[in-house]
This record gives structure tokens, C-alpha cells and sequence, in this order.
């Protein structure tokens, strides 16, 4: 090989200047050729160079690859599952109940409406809600007179409420142990 | 996916339960298409609008204090009666909870009020009336009800209305 060629490759190498095939060129040259003296410090570059290309991954590798994305996959699975998992499931339920029951505590608490309202207008809903509060009054005032009615009722039948009075005073309480119980034949 | 749904069905029912308020069942199941009522419902929202736009005190501390008004009515005499009945039944079987306050069973007018505490300061109440002239009114009312203050407010509403008609002898 002409070594005034090699000189020039090398320089060109050296400057990034260099396309595959002179690479190689290079490479078969310190790998296989006749190196002068004075290039023999860079033969064990392109002696390492030329063993990083020619590594090839075992006919196992796959395998052994899969299998080991396996092992990891199953440990992890291993400790979500089988120690974690049922924690969170309890944690989620309980979560879950205790964020369902404050809702409901709170909206139950809210009294929050679910109904749609009648009118937009504060003034024509004024006029139906104190129509409403009248007639709760007038209810009020219906269930007074109606009582009044009762007790008028009650004093026009003219009962001498004395007399009862001094009716049930005088009938004596039952005593079972007393012979002075009244008879009913005597009532 | 399924626990979404599970959750979806709960959130459901719990509204569902507390949808169920006189008003909204009465509606619901004994209201038929061909015996129309007129419904209104005033909520929280608008008795505090309406509080503001008072000038009456009464009535605003009162408006404020409530948390809804609604109320149904029919003034078709066969339909009212028929409905009074039927409010009645639901109220004595189905809102069991709620105490009969008052009860007033007169030839001319028939009166029910039950009420619900639901708190130191909050009520429930539903009023079922028919009126002299057959006419069915049921009003549900919840908040901090003051018999005093919704008396006051009545009697000068009244006291309002014949000043109206005093000053307007063309009405």
C-alpha cells in the first residue's frame, strides 16, 4: 500500500474528512498491513475499532432479554398486587364511602333545591310567596277561630261543672281490699 | 369502568332520595296530565334577591330566614277535592316524619298543617287546604319559620291592600 496514501487518509481521519470506505481502507491497512514504525502507535485504535465491529450479540441474547423483562415485569406485578393492591382497594372504598357520605351530609345539610324556580323576577315571586304566607296565616287564624268555635260550643251546652265536679268527688276510689265498694246494682 | 358506574348509580340514588320532597312527589305521582296544576317555586337564591328588594324589615328577616317556598293549586272545584285526598293520603302515609300540627275539618274550609324539625332553627312544613270556594292550595315551606313575623307580615299586607282600594275608589 502506498504508505504516502496512508499519510494523507490518516490526516484526513484526523480532520473528520474521511468517507467509510477510506475508513475501512485505513483499517485493514493497521489491522493487516505492513505497518511502518513510525504509524505503529496507532494500530491498537484501529485494532480496537475493528473488535467493536465485528461483536455480535449471542444467539441467546433474545431469549435471555425476554426472560429477564419477565422476571421484572413479574416482580413488580409481585409487589403492587400482592402486597399493595388490597391496601389501596380498602383505601379507594373508603375514600370513596367517605367522600359520598359528606356529599350527601352536605347536601343534605344545604337543603339544596331540585327544583327549577318559577319566576326571575324577585318582585312577581314577592307577590307569590306572600300570597303563600298569607294563606299559612289565614290557616293559622281558620285553626283559632275553629277552637273558639269549640270552646263557644262547649259553654252553650250549659254543663253545671260543679255538679260533675262534685260527682266524681263523691263516687269513693275502688279499693279491693274494702267491703264499702259501691255495688253496681246500687249505681 | 364498572366502579365509575357504581359510583355514578350512588351519586344517583342519593340525589334521588333527597329529590323527593312533598312538592316533587306530589307532582310526580299523583298530578295527571288531564287534572293541570299550577306549580311555583321560589328557592334560596330568589328569597334573598327578593329580601333585597324590600323595603318591608318583617318581611325581608323573614324571606332570609326561609330556604324555599313552593306551592300548587287548582281552582277547578272536582279536581281540587280530588286532589286535597290524594295530598292527604301521601302525607299521612309517606311523609310519616312530619307531626300534624293542625288540623281543622269544617263543612266550609278543610285544613291540614304537618311539620318536620329538621333542626333547632330549621322546619318543614306542608299546608293542605281547600277553601271556601273549593279551591286546593298545598304550600311546602322550609327554613326558620316564625308564625309571629309571617302573622305581622300578613296583617299588613292586608292593612296595605284596603289603603289601596281607599285611595283608589276607581279600582
Amino acid at each position: 500500500m502506498n504508505i504516502e496514501r496512508i499519510h494523507t487518509l490518516l490526516e484526513n481521519y484526523w480532520n473528520c474528512e474521511t468517507s467509510v470506505p477510506e475508513e475501512q481502507e485505513l483499517q485493514e491497512f493497521f489491522n493487516f498491513g505492513d505497518v511502518p514504525e513510525d504509524l505503529l502507535q496507532f494500530v491498537p485504535l484501529f485494532a480496537y475499532k475493528q473488535g467493536h465491529q465485528t461483536m455480535e450479540l449471542s444467539s441467546d441474547f433474545e431469549k435471555r432479554l425476554e426472560a429477564s423483562i419477565r422476571k421484572a415485569g413479574r416482580q413488580k406485578q409481585y409487589i403492587t398486587i400482592k402486597i399493595f393492591e388490597p391496601f389501596l382497594r380498602i383505601a379507594a372504598s373508603v375514600i370513596l364511602i367517605a367522600g359520598i357520605g359528606i356529599s350527601v351530609f352536605f347536601f343534605a345539610r344545604q337543603n339544596n333545591q331540585v327544583f327549577a324556580e318559577t319566576y326571575n323576577d324577585p318582585d312577581a315571586a314577592i307577590q307569590q310567596a306572600t300570597l303563600a304566607l298569607e294563606k299559612l296565616s289565614e290557616a293559622l287564624q281558620a285553626t283559632e277561630e275553629a277552637s273558639v268555635k269549640s270552646l263557644e260550643q262547649l259553654d252553650n251546652l250549659k254543663l253545671d261543672w260543679s255538679e260533675i265536679d262534685s260527682l266524681s268527688s263523691g263516687i269513693p276510689l275502688y279499693n279491693p281490699d274494702s267491703n264499702n265498694n259501691i255495688k253496681p246494682e246500687n249505681l | 369502568m364498572k366502579r365509575t358506574f357504581l359510583v355514578l348509580f350512588i351519586l344517583f340514588s342519593a340525589t334521588s332520595i333527597f329529590a323527593n320532597d312533598f312538592i316533587t312527589k306530589f307532582l310526580k305521582e299523583c298530578v295527571e296530565t288531564e287534572r293541570p296544576v299550577s306549580n311555583v317555586n321560589i328557592g334560596k337564591a330568589m328569597l334573598n334577591k327578593m329580601a333585597s328588594n324590600t323595603s318591608d324589615e318583617e318581611l325581608k328577616t323573614t324571606f332570609r330566614e326561609l330556604n324555599s317556598i313552593r306551592i300548587i293549586t287548582t281552582e277547578n272545584k272536582a279536581d281540587s277535592k280530588y286532589y286535597f285526598e290524594k295530598a292527604k293520603e301521601m302525607a299521612f302515609s309517606e311523609f310519616t316524619e312530619y307531626k300534624e300540627v293542625v288540623s281543622v275539618n269544617e263543612r266550609r274550609s278543610k285544613i291540614n298543617i304537618l311539620m318536620k324539625k329538621i333542626d333547632e332553627k330549621t322546619q318543614d312544613l306542608i299546608l293542605i287546604a281547600l277553601d271556601d270556594d273549593s279551591k286546593l292550595t298545598i304550600i311546602t315551606v322550609s327554613g326558620n319559620i316564625d308564625f309571629n313575623s309571617i302573622s305581622k307580615i300578613s296583617s299588613s299586607l292586608r292593612e296595605g291592600e284596603a289603603e289601596e282600594k281607599t285611595t283608589d275608589p276607581g279600582s
